[in-house]
């Protein structure tokens, strides 16, 4: 059988079957959806690092603290498994995680096995297209139910946004070396709107310290 | 140290609050010599783009001396002479790395409002709201300018202040208008907007090759200012003016090669859709006036380059698309990419090719400054371009 379109110079090969599912015999796959308890929030993000690089970064959990929000301390309590402590204002939330699969410099996997929190995730490293980066695909889960309502209470901001907030912060990093941040920037009065409307647009939650050791 | 800031829709304070520190390590602390109030400025004042937040403080065109720079900043040290860029870029995502400086990924500590408002984050601006960023700005004494590894642009002349300060904003962004109107030498270019950034895209449509300039405004002050370099001007508040067929009237009946929208979102007309808008915006139906946009898509000859420096902030009403297809144009806008022009531009300042004080009409205060934006906004005392000494005890020389 003859291809119907021979002339296409610079195409590479499709993914096959993306992990994160996003990519399933070349058609789009959209992302899952909640139900059942369950939270599901896929991101992505476009950033100008080798795939190995980035993997070393999300792989060591210590650094998380880092440029996760509200993350305190993680602490390495195994080969494959951690401990993290999740903080805001005095309250802290805390469980051990531990990761389920780890192809260097492609994927790695985890979930929560004890603790205050109930999650599970998944990140890709892929080289894009062209040549122009790796294309980092977050997946991750939450089960509802009291925790996952105490930890938006207590965070503020809704644990998609966080996921979503994390992957920004991580490719922040990972290309300038640091994190954007206004606060401790001078303001004048801000009254009550517009303190109401920093909480609003999630400005009250602290920006991760980033670490300029991290940048290329 | 003294800052002026927004306290809410016609308010602006100058107010004493505490002093910028560095926060992250591409931090530089500027001490600030001349600042100004832009056209954009304007349309914070008069509440036209969300995200504000009372104490923010305002202003994005600013210049002066490195104070201190923070340990990842290695091309600045405390006493070099710098003006700011309004865009601040990372230099190191790919937008930045594809010379696209205020498609900057990495800047803005609220990309996601301008997500949920625009589908992507730009970069961050100074002094322009939360969604841009929330930074503070510059119409102040001292400025934490963020990224100072990539932005700032070291002035290693003796050219006064005032010579340069707008390589900080208004003359990239006039000359990017111009770049974008795929300007070819012999052509005729029509600019909306005879203020500051009118007059910079009037000034580099000459520099860059066209044959004719025609000029629209109605005030007698800006207009006489687009003479003074050489372009024809329509005033369009006279009685028996009709933009359109000036236009035609000048252009042979054929339409400018490239039309320029140097207004933007806060338009003023005389005729009934100007009223159109102004009812429809004030019960929110519409957030921006884009007359003059209506009238650029209008007027452009077949097959013609649009180019918008002018702000929109968000939706617009009854957009001749029909003409804009029929005629088939191009149109290319967006906020400047000021990292590539700031320092071509500067040279063309020290070869004296042009002289972008011919602008200024006032000098002043930071005390002064809430009172001048009213007769900034009101086009009172024959107002062209406010310049601050942020510094200056009483009224600046």
């Amino acid at each position: 059988m003859s291809e119907p379109l021979m002339e296409k110079p610079n195409a590479e090969a499709n993914p096959t079957a993306s992990t994160a599912g996003i990519v399933m015999d070349n058609r789009y796959l959209p992302p899952p959806q909640d139900g059942d308890g369950k939270i599901w929030v896929r991101t992505s993000a476009l950033i100008q690092r080798s795939p190995e690089e980035l993997y070393e970064l999300w792989h060591d959990v210590e650094s998380a603290p880092k440029w996760q929000e509200q993350i305190a301390q993680v602490t390495r309590t195994g080969e494959m498994t951690s401990h993290w402590v999740m903080r805001s204002g005095d309250s802290s939330i805390e469980w051990n995680s531990m990761i389920l699969a780890d192809e260097p410099g492609r994927r790695i996997t985890w979930r929560s096995i004890s603790g205050e929190s109930n999650n599970a995730g998944e990140v890709i490293f892929e080289p894009a297209p062209g040549g122009r980066g790796t294309i980092v695909i977050v997946l991750q889960e939450f089960r509802l139910g009291k925790m996952a309502a105490l930890w938006e209470t207590m965070v503020g901001r809704n644990p998609k946004q966080a996921v979503i907030e994390n992957l920004r912060h991580f490719k922040a990093l990972a290309e300038s070396g640091e994190i954007p941040r206004t606060q401790g920037q001078p303001h004048g009065d801000r009254g009550f709107v517009g303190g109401l409307k920093q909480s609003v647009y999630g400005e009250k939650i602290a920006t991760p310290p980033g670490d300029s050791r991290i940048a290329s | 140290m003294k800052a002026v800031c927004w306290m809410g829709t016609g308010t602006m304070k100058t107010q004493t609050v505490p002093d910028p520190v560095l926060l992250n390590p591409h931090d530089a602390i500027v001490r600030i010599t001349r600042t100004a109030i832009c056209g954009s400025d304007l349309h914070l004042y008069d509440g036209f783009i969300p995200t504000m937040e009372s104490g923010d403080i305002v202003g994005h065109e600013f210049m002066g001396i490195v104070e201190e720079v923070g340990p990842e900043v290695k091309n600045l040290q405390r006493g070099d002479r710098v003006v700011v860029p309004f865009t601040i870029a990372c230099g190191n995502c790919l937008f930045c790395k594809k010379q696209l400086w205020s498609a900057c990924d990495n800047t803005n500590p609220n990309a996601h409002l301008m997500e949920a408002a625009y589908g992507y984050s730009g970069s961050a601006l100074f002094g322009y709201s939360h969604m841009m960023g929330g930074y503070a700005g510059g119409q102040a004494q001292y400025a934490r300018v963020p990224f100072a590894n990539v932005g700032p642009l070291k002035i290693e002349n003796d050219l006064p202040d005032e010579k340069v300060l707008f390589l900080s904003d208004i003359l990239p962004t006039g000359y990017m208008a111009a770049e974008n109107a795929q300007i070819e030498e012999g052509d005729t270019v029509a600019v909306w907007g005879c203020g500051p950034v009118g007059q910079f895209t009037i000034a580099s449509a000459f520099m860059l090759g066209a044959a004719r300039v025609i000029a629209i405004d109605r005030l007698p002050e800006r207009l006489a200012l687009a003479r003074k370099i050489g372009a024809i001007t329509v005033d369009y508040s006279q009685d028996e003016a009709d933009v359109l067929t000036a236009i035609k009237d000048l252009t042979g009946g054929t339409g400018p090669d490239s039309c320029i929208d140097a207004v933007g979102l806060e338009a003023h007309s005389t005729e009934l859709q100007g009223i159109y808008d102004k009812v429809k915006t004030s019960v929110m139906l519409e957030q921006d006036r884009p007359i003059a946009l209506r009238q650029a898509i209008q007027a452009l000859r077949k097959g013609g380059t649009l180019s918008i420096p002018g702000v929109y902030g968000g939706l617009i009403d009854k957009v001749p698309f029909g003409a804009a297809f029929g005629k088939g144009i191009t149109m290319k806008m967006g906020q400047t990419h000021m990292h590539r022009y700031m320092k071509p531009l500067l040279g063309r300042i020290e070869k004296g090719e042009i002289d972008p004080t011919y602008i200024i009409s006032h000098r002043i205060t930071l005390d002064e400054v809430p009172d001048m934006y009213k007769v900034w906004r009101d086009k009172q005392q024959n107002v062209t371009k406010i310049v601050i000494d942020p510094w200056a005890e009483k009224k600046a020389a």
